[in-house]
């Protein structure tokens, strides 16, 4: 077995085991669980950190072939595994952030009732990400792609036994149903499109120029409602901020180093096809700012902790988006890269600081906490988000900044200006409400396995960024060079891009003194009114209820009542009651009654001496 | 004449399916049988004399003698079924149906 | 000529004895019907030369064969009300005639049609017991011998079937 395939199966198998012994024995031990998670989750981990060193020191290519899938004449569709630079990197954060959200998570659930399952589902969950981040076509990543909505559906609705949990699951799902119509759309669409071969990346992307020119851009596009579902961008971002009703490791593992950057590994994946449709490109840099600036907008007044860095996430993800429409597909990977680490920090402070508090959740309420080593943690990722130099986002996001400026869209690269403000603002807002105020909550702090692996996380989100130093600073972009992606962004020039940080940086420390100003030891985020348009989240909510929640409902009811009930149950129950009513009727020659028995055979004697007389009259 | 001896064995044949078939009484079923019986019998003799050959004469010995050993369960059965029913009805005899 | 009345008139004895017979509502009606159904057909066998068999109807079906059905009736003592209650009796009696009616009309086309009558001479020893006995000895001794072992069964069975059950 090739390494591939070892790191993709040891989650399937430690999924499969907990599922197993959750099963049979319900009352195993929870060391039980936690053994296997930790197995399936720490061997992958390990071997994604084997595959990054090989891929980055030795520049090798790790192709595991599987199995053919389906082969149709000259065309098949094989089970391949393919870590190329591209997916190296994708591994080499998610699969150890995988195995610290794991660990975090041991903490986390601690003697919780489900504790198996929830593993079951983590574990899971982990392997279909392998999958889609190891796919050497789109088929099998779509397969990937399917499998972390299905376990995400399960996770974010773990707490079934609160319907409104179920509602957030079943909004994701049916919320990334539309996206993933896209993505199948497009797929359709390719394999009209594919002249021969195989659905290969690499044979698309050799294929690419003997396509039809509208079609490509109609696969783009369409590829890139399935990275707004995926990846909640306008408009396919409302389930996101209701996705929060899950376990906190699970926003941890899923919001924000896993799931959710899918859609911007997948565009990045098709970097060719984008590179030739340069207004699909333009639309997925406007939506993506956009949705960066709706989103910190929204999380401007948001409350509840955990929303605040939905949105914050959809945000960033919002910064990828403008990224990859400039065409600077690896800064926006970089960015995707900082991103984990950090945003995983936040959601496992948050986590933390939840389980300390007793599940309280509002801001307002968690005013004046008292968790010193949380404190220092989440200082330094929101110190990351907001793009404080040296911490590892201040290059990743002033990479994209840079990029924007270059791209000559000025809209973009205003929204995008705004929105890192913006990111400032709410950033600051949140901390300083929690732990500057004057009242004071005092509470335990967390246990080691929660607190290790969120002090790995701190020291990754102040160094990653050191990975690709910009060449401003004498650095020579590591990862840029080593993912080799076709980026079409120009360099900026040295002067500006100084300029630019120095703007930039300047800026939000003048932001974070205002929000210093206006909330450290006052009592405004109590006393502030909070209605009008932002805080009600633009009514976007509302709106998709009202114009197309309720149609689809009104539709549905007809056909649930008039098609469904009234035609098709009372056709098959009246066919069903006739062929009863028949076997009746027809039971009655069967009665056991052996006269009868035999007028039947006289019948069929008579009927054959009739039969044969009138067929051979003619010979008589 | 053979044609006379073939047609009123026909038509023997004919009563008694009609006896077999449209009456009740178990008696009367097992008499209807023998009828069958006779009116075979009656057309292998025609013919067995037409041909002037004893073969067919021996084979309707046989017949009855097969009508005499049938002869002799029908009787114990007339007398296990009565004993059982007190009644002659053929439908009455009808666990070949299954339970009802 | 005066077989051809002969034949005539057992034909039509046996037919109307035979409808009797079918017809009739109490089975000793039936049983004596049907013992005339059974001498007409042995003379009708006289009147084809087989003498042996024309003594073995008389003797095993008109005498052992119907006794034995006469002693049954009256060993069970039937009364009127353990027959069956045949109401629809005549209407069953009709339609399956009308059902088999085809099924004669057709044979007996057939055999008008057909050219089988040979008319060969028998001989003078034909359907005697000799003919019969060297016949049945020689060429048919297996199926004699069948017969033989069925009959055992038969009787072995009747005696297990009327035994009484503990």
């Amino acid at each position: 077995m090739s390494v591939l395939a070892i790191l993709l199966l040891a989650p399937l198998v430690s999924a499969l085991l907990i599922f197993l012994i959750n099963i049979l024995f319900p009352y195993a031990k929870q060391y039980l669980y936690t053994f296997f998670a930790l197995m399936g989750s720490g061997v992958s981990g390990l071997l994604a950190l084997y595959v990054g060193y090989y891929s980055y020191f030795e520049k090798e290519v790790f192709i595991s072939h599987l199995f053919t899938w389906l082969s149709i004449g000259n065309f098949s569709i094989e089970v391949a595994l393919k870590a190329d630079a591209l997916g190296s990197f994708m591994l080499l954060f998610v699969a150890p952030v995988s195995f610290l959200i794991h660990i975090y998570a041991t903490g986390y659930m601690d003697k919780d009732k489900s504790y198996g399952r929830f593993f079951a589902y983590f574990n899971l969950f982990i392997f279909f990400m392998f999958l889609l981040v190891l796919a050497d076509n789109p088929i099998i990543m779509f397969i990937g792609w399917e499998g972390v909505g299905l376990t995400s559906y399960a996770l974010i609705g773990f707490y079934f036994k609160d319907i409104q949990n179920t509602y957030a699951g079943n909004k994701a799902f049916i919320v990334n149903r539309i996206g993933d119509f896209g993505f199948l759309s497009a797929l359709m669409l390719l394999f009209l499109e594919i002249p021969s071969g195989g659905f290969s990346f690499s044979n698309i992307f050799l294929n690419l120029a003997q396509m039809e020119p509208s079609s490509l851009t109609l696969i783009a596009f369409l590829l890139f409602v399935g990275a707004m579902g995926k990846s909640a961008q306008i408009p396919l971002f409302v389930w996101l901020p209701d996705a929060m009703a899950g376990p906190t490791p699970v926003s941890a593992l899923i919001h924000a180093a896993t799931m959710v950057t899918a859609g911007v590994y997948m565009v990045a994946r098709f970097a060719p096809l984008y590179n030739m449709t340069p207004e699909i490109s333009l639309i997925i840099s406007y939506v993506g700012a956009l949705s960066a600036l709706l989103a910190a907008l929204i999380a401007t007044r948001q409350y509840d902790i955990k929303k605040i860095l939905a949105y914050s996430t959809m945000s960033q993800l919002g910064f990828m988006f403008m990224a990859l429409g400039a065409g600077a597909y690896s800064t926006a990977l970089f960015h995707m890269f900082t991103h984990a680490f950090f945003k995983a920090l936040l959601f496992m402070a948050a986590g933390a600081i939840i389980v300390a508090y007793h599940h309280k959740q509002d801001i307002r309420e968690l005013r004046g906490i008292q968790l010193p080593k949380i404190f220092k943690m989440m200082a330094i990722a929101s110190l990351t988000i907001v793009a404080i130099p040296p911490f590892s986002a201040f290059f990743s996001k002033d990479a994209i900044m840079g990029a924007l400026f270059v791209n000559g869209h000025v809209g973009i690269f205003m929204m995008a200006f705004v929105t890192s403000m913006l990111t400032a603002y709410y950033m600051s807002r949140m901390m300083f409400v929690l732990f500057f105020s004057k009242s004071k909550q005092e509470a335990m702090e967390s246990p080691k396995s929660m607190l290790f692996p969120m002090m790995l996380l701190a020291i990754l989100s102040v160094f990653a960024g050191f990975l690709n130093f910009p060449e401003v600073f004498g650095g020579n972009m590591h990862i840029s060079h080593w993912l080799g992606l076709p980026d079409r962004a120009v360099l900026i020039p040295h002067a500006k891009e100084l300029a630019l940080m120095g703007i930039n940086t300047f800026f939000v420390l003048l932001v974070i003194y205002n929000a210093y100003r206006k909330y450290a030891y006052t009592e405004t985020i109590v006393t502030q009114h909070n209605d009008g348009l932002v805080a009600n989240k633009f009514y976007i909510d509302a709106l998709y209820q009202r114009f197309i929640v309720a149609p689809i409902a009104i539709i549905s009811h007809f056909f649930e009542k008039w098609v469904s009930q009234f035609l098709i149950d009372n056709a098959i129950n009246w066919s069903a009651f006739g062929y009863f009513k028949l076997g009746e009727i027809v039971a009655k020659a069967e009665n056991g009654n052996v006269r009868l028995y035999a007028l039947y055979m006289l019948f069929g004697v008579v009927f054959g001496f009739v039969y044969l007389y009138w067929s051979l009259r003619g010979a008589l | 004449m053979l044609k006379a001896y073939m047609i009123l064995s026909i038509l023997l044949f004919s009563i008694g399916i009609v006896g077999l078939i449209s009456r009740r009484n178990i008696i009367v079923i097992y008499m209807s049988i023998e009828l069958l019986l006779n009116a075979v019998n009656l057309s292998l003799i025609a013919i067995s004399a037409d041909l002037a050959e004893s073969s067919a004469q021996v084979m309707s010995l046989i017949i009855i003698a097969i009508a005499a050993s049938e002869a002799a369960l029908f009787m114990s059965l007339f007398v296990v079924l009565f004993r059982n029913r007190a009644s002659l009805d053929a439908n009455l005899f009808n666990i070949l149906g299954g339970k009802k | 000529m005066q077989n051809e009345i002969l034949f005539t008139v057992l034909a039509l004895i046996a037919i109307v004895s035979s409808i009797v017979m079918i017809s009739a509502h109490r089975p000793i009606d039936s049983a004596l019907s049907f013992i005339v159904t059974l001498i007409s057909i042995a003379a009708l066998f006289g009147l084809l030369n087989a003498s042996f068999l024309f003594v073995v109807q008389i003797i095993i079906y008109a005498g052992a064969i119907l006794s034995l059905i006469l002693f049954i009736i009256m060993f069970l003592n039937i009364k009127d009300e353990n027959l069956p209650d045949e109401k629809y009796k005549n209407r069953w009696l009709l339609a399956t005639s009308v059902i088999v009616a085809p099924f004669s009309a057709i044979l007996i086309d057939l055999i008008l049609r057909s050219d089988i009558a040979t008319n060969s001479v028998p001989s003078e020893s034909f359907g005697g017991i000799k003919d019969v006995g060297l016949m049945l000895f020689s060429k048919w001794i297996l199926p004699f011998e069948l017969v033989s072992i069925l009959l055992l069964v038969a009787l072995v069975g009747a005696v297990t079937l009327s035994k009484r059950s503990e």
